[in-house]
């Protein structure tokens, strides 16, 4: 799975970070979703999935899903 | 659009169950899932039903927050007169500016920096729960709770000293309000604001290590906001981080006891407690009110394409409650997937306190049904006064702790 935060979208809200910790973390200043770099472990995918489902501002891609 | 009566649509409709929306919704849903409507003034609006609908209004851009422009709804003049000042704040804000604004705040609400905060909730919560624990006297969840938990939080964040919360909260009750008349509520915001100012003066004198000493220095100081702006930024962060979680919490409390069969369930399984806090969220769905947009683009929502200029109502208990959205809406049920509830509204303006709520909620309702498994409602439910506020609201709700055997045993 390859998955892609749009920064300019991203508002904070943190729900990607709330759900898959483990993918998404927010920038210590300001609060910006990052995508944890590694790959996305195969049992986080299904957080992944609704990560992107709830942002508010949709700004989460997942630009390759292997297994769905 | 006309009632079977040939009335029209007068939007706010009344609830009929006090935890429920409006059956409206429902009805209006399943025939004219985009209904006109008609507002306390005589002014028309579209009324949303459908969560894709109600979540397309607040992701796309073609629906403005901005209380200032000519036409934008409001639920009643009360609110018209309370919301319409609000020209600083960022939830009336559309982008780009409101996303200057939030990127200020978003820092210190971030699931990491809420989570820093845990340790001090906690320890609150227990102290409070000692604080009440009787069985002498039927004890009020909203305010010796519900309201000393985020107050405690918020006023420990904001460097702001307890002694001032009883004006505060009294004044933000009187803005939420839309039973006050439109002066008074204007009159309360006033003071708030003139609060905030001396807030803001007292921490140009001498700053602390708290979030208002930091946006003086960061953000007020070097001009990235105006003096008014940051004024109206505090009333927003006190008036959302309070009301709010209050009202969750004392009308959570009843929702639960209303349904012991979830009770037991959460008492059997601590790990049910994010998702039943995510569950309460849904269901309650407390900020009934606010969910207003106008219209600045051309929008096709599922049954009808809605033009540039149009008042748009989305409410937040209405998507909740939608059966293409959960399934069985109706039920109060904990251990269905309610992540994707509406609860924090979705879009730019999504709830910028949506994790120290959570947090929150989390730690007290562990703890309380823990601590009080028997506890019983102390007056009739129908004896309980709610609150049409911009969030909905439980005047009071008083319980016996320990359940009404040990009362009578006494």
């Amino acid at each position: 799975m390859k998955v892609h935060v749009d920064q300019h979208r991203c508002m904070g809200s943190g729900n990607c970070v709330d759900i898959a910790s483990r993918v998404f973390s927010q920038r210590e200043d300001d609060g910006i979703s990052e995508v944890r770099p590694g790959d996305v472990p195969a049992d986080a995918y299904e957080d992944v999935r609704q990560a992107a489902a709830v942002c508010p501002v949709l700004a989460i891609k997942i630009l390759e899903d292997d297994t769905r | 659009m006309t009632s079977s009566s040939g009335e029209p649509l007068i939007w706010p409709f009344k609830r009929t169950d006090p935890l429920d929306p409006p059956p409206e919704y429902a009805s209006l849903r399943a025939d004219s899932p985009a209904v006109d409507v008609c507002l306390w003034n005589g002014d028309d609006a579209v009324l949303l039903t459908k969560f894709d609908d109600i979540r397309l209004a607040f992701q796309s851009p073609n629906f403005s927050a901005d209380t200032t422009k000519p036409g934008f709804p409001f639920v009643n003049a009360t609110a018209e007169a309370s919301k319409k000042g609000q020209k600083a704040m960022m939830t009336r804000l559309d982008p780009p500016r409101h996303n200057e604004h939030r990127r200020m705040l978003m820092k210190y609400f971030t699931p990491k920096t809420i989570e820093s905060h845990r340790p001090f909730v906690r320890e609150l919560v227990e102290q409070l729960l000692i604080r009440v624990d009787t069985s002498d006297r039927a004890v009020d969840i909203v305010s010796e709770l519900a309201f000393e938990m985020p107050v405690r939080l918020i006023f420990s964040i904001l460097g702001m000293q307890m002694s001032e919360s009883d004006f505060f909260l009294g004044r933000i009750q009187v803005a939420f309000s839309t039973e006050v008349t439109p002066q008074e509520s204007a009159g309360a915001h006033h003071d708030i604001i003139e609060y905030c100012e001396r807030l803001i003066v007292e921490r140009e004198a001498a700053p602390g290590d708290d979030l208002i000493s930091e946006l003086v220095i960061n953000q007020l100081q070097p001009g990235h906001l105006s003096r008014e702006e940051l004024q109206y930024m505090l009333l927003m962060i006190l008036m959302g981080g309070i009301d709010t979680s209050a009202n969750m919490t004392s009308l959570g409390v009843l929702t639960f006891l209303r349904n012991p069969d979830q009770l037991d369930l959460l008492r059997k399984d601590p790990s049910l407690v994010p998702g039943a806090i995510e569950e309460l969220l849904r269901f309650l769905s407390i900020v009934h009110f606010t969910a207003m947009r106008l219209s600045t683009g051309e929008t096709e929502f599922s049954t009808r394409t809605v033009p540039a200029g149009q008042r748009i109502i989305a409410p937040l208990g209405a998507a909740n409650r939608d059966p293409d959205a959960f399934p069985n809406p109706d039920k109060f049920d904990i251990t269905r997937s309610a992540r994707s509830h509406l609860g924090f509204g979705s879009g730019v303006h999504q709830c910028l306190g949506q994790a120290m709520a959570r947090m929150e909620l989390q730690e007290l309702f562990a703890e309380l049904f823990r601590r009080f498994p028997k506890m019983e409602l102390a007056v009739p439910e129908e004896d309980l006064v709610f609150h049409d506020s911009l969030v909905y609201a439980l005047e009071s709700l008083p319980v016996f702790l320990h359940g009404k055997s040990i009362e009578g045993e006494r």
